[in-house]
């Protein structure tokens, strides 16, 4: 009964830390090559990809700077969460990609980016995102062995 | 020694009980209190000041939803602003993706995108809406509104009303 007790406490413990502080997440896909999955990235080999540490403090009072890198929920399908890096801020002005124009990232927004710019689609296809999309921050990779601590 | 172990116990409880309530906050329902008169008269229809906070409606949210994201048109929501991500909205959703919206002012229809729906207060005169921000990643929604839970005399269900004429069909 005690032992069961002791279970539930840390269960909960664990779960109200993942919520709120720092989890960990896997990271699929190339668009982050080289920072995460320098090794290459398939559906199957998942236990060589990298496993990142999210913190969820600097949700409290979202202050991001220029080259975070970022976990947040895809505008155009929220079940999804893409991780990329904040290139440009509310108030930056961004020249898009392809063209002369520049505009300004509107206010409460972002721009992200993924590192392999050839395999990553992020702001360039959805245009600045809402800091309230964004989950948490990524502060180091903690998978696999190799690459462990590299504070991003 | 007895006291000790008893405290000791005690504080054990206070923290498990404190933890449980944090972790259903976070992630089942929460009560929320509701600001401003955009969705009078659903909420706040005895009207709502910045001292007056005693008399503001305060509402039961809940987070099931945001396992399934599924939404209807006609739920209250809380959602993050887009424009400032620390303040948070309510307000009623009126279209899902593939609706089309009517666009105020103007004969133009909108189709609202994949993973976003478009919301509007109750009193449309005086509420800032996707009529002024435009449609919201549903990724910004945090929770539903189901019941009004204080003042005693507002206490109730919160029903789902499908809005008349802002859809183009």
């Amino acid at each position: 009964m005690e032992f069961c007790y002791e279970v539930f406490t840390f269960g909960l413990i664990g779960l109200t830390i993942s919520d709120r502080y720092a989890s960990v997440v896997h990271v699929q896909g190339l668009s982050m090559f080289p920072s995460f999955n320098p090794y290459g990235s398939t559906s199957m080999a998942s236990f060589t990809d990298d496993y990142v540490l999210v913190e969820k403090w600097c949700l409290e009072k979202y202050k991001f700077s220029h080259g975070d890198i970022v976990v947040f929920c895809s505008p155009s399908d929220h079940k999804k969460k893409y991780i990329k890096r904040i290139t440009a801020l509310a108030g930056d002005w961004i020249s898009t990609p392809y063209s002369y124009d520049s505009f300004k990232i509107p206010d409460g927004h972002c721009w992200v980016v993924g590192d392999n710019s050839a395999s990553s689609v992020d702001s360039r296809s959805f245009g600045p995102i809402p800091l309230g999309l964004i989950r948490g921050k990524v502060t180091h990779t903690v998978w696999p062995p190799q690459r462990f601590g590299g504070a991003v | 020694m007895g006291t000790r172990s008893f405290l000791w116990n005690f504080a054990k409880k206070y923290f498990t009980f404190g933890l449980i309530g944090l972790t259903i906050s976070d992630r089942y329902a929460s009560i929320v209190p509701v600001r401003g008169l955009s969705m009078a008269p659903t909420f706040n229809s005895h009207g709502s000041t910045s001292m007056g906070s005693l008399t503001d409606n305060y509402v039961l949210v809940e987070k099931w939803c945001l396992e399934k994201y599924k939404f209807s048109p006609g739920d209250v929501v809380v959602f993050c602003s887009p424009s400032d991500h620390r303040k948070s909205i309510v307000k009623r959703i009126t279209a899902l993706p593939g609706d089309w919206i009517n666009m105020p002012y103007s004969s133009d229809a909108l189709k609202i995108p994949e993973g976003h729906c478009w919301v509007e207060g109750d009193n449309s005169a005086s509420s800032v809406d996707s009529r002024s921000f435009g449609p919201i990643p549903l990724g910004l929604v945090r929770g539903r509104v189901t019941h009004i839970v204080w003042p005693p005399q507002a206490f109730g269900k919160v029903e789902r009303k499908t809005p008349q004429g802002r859809l183009s069909l």
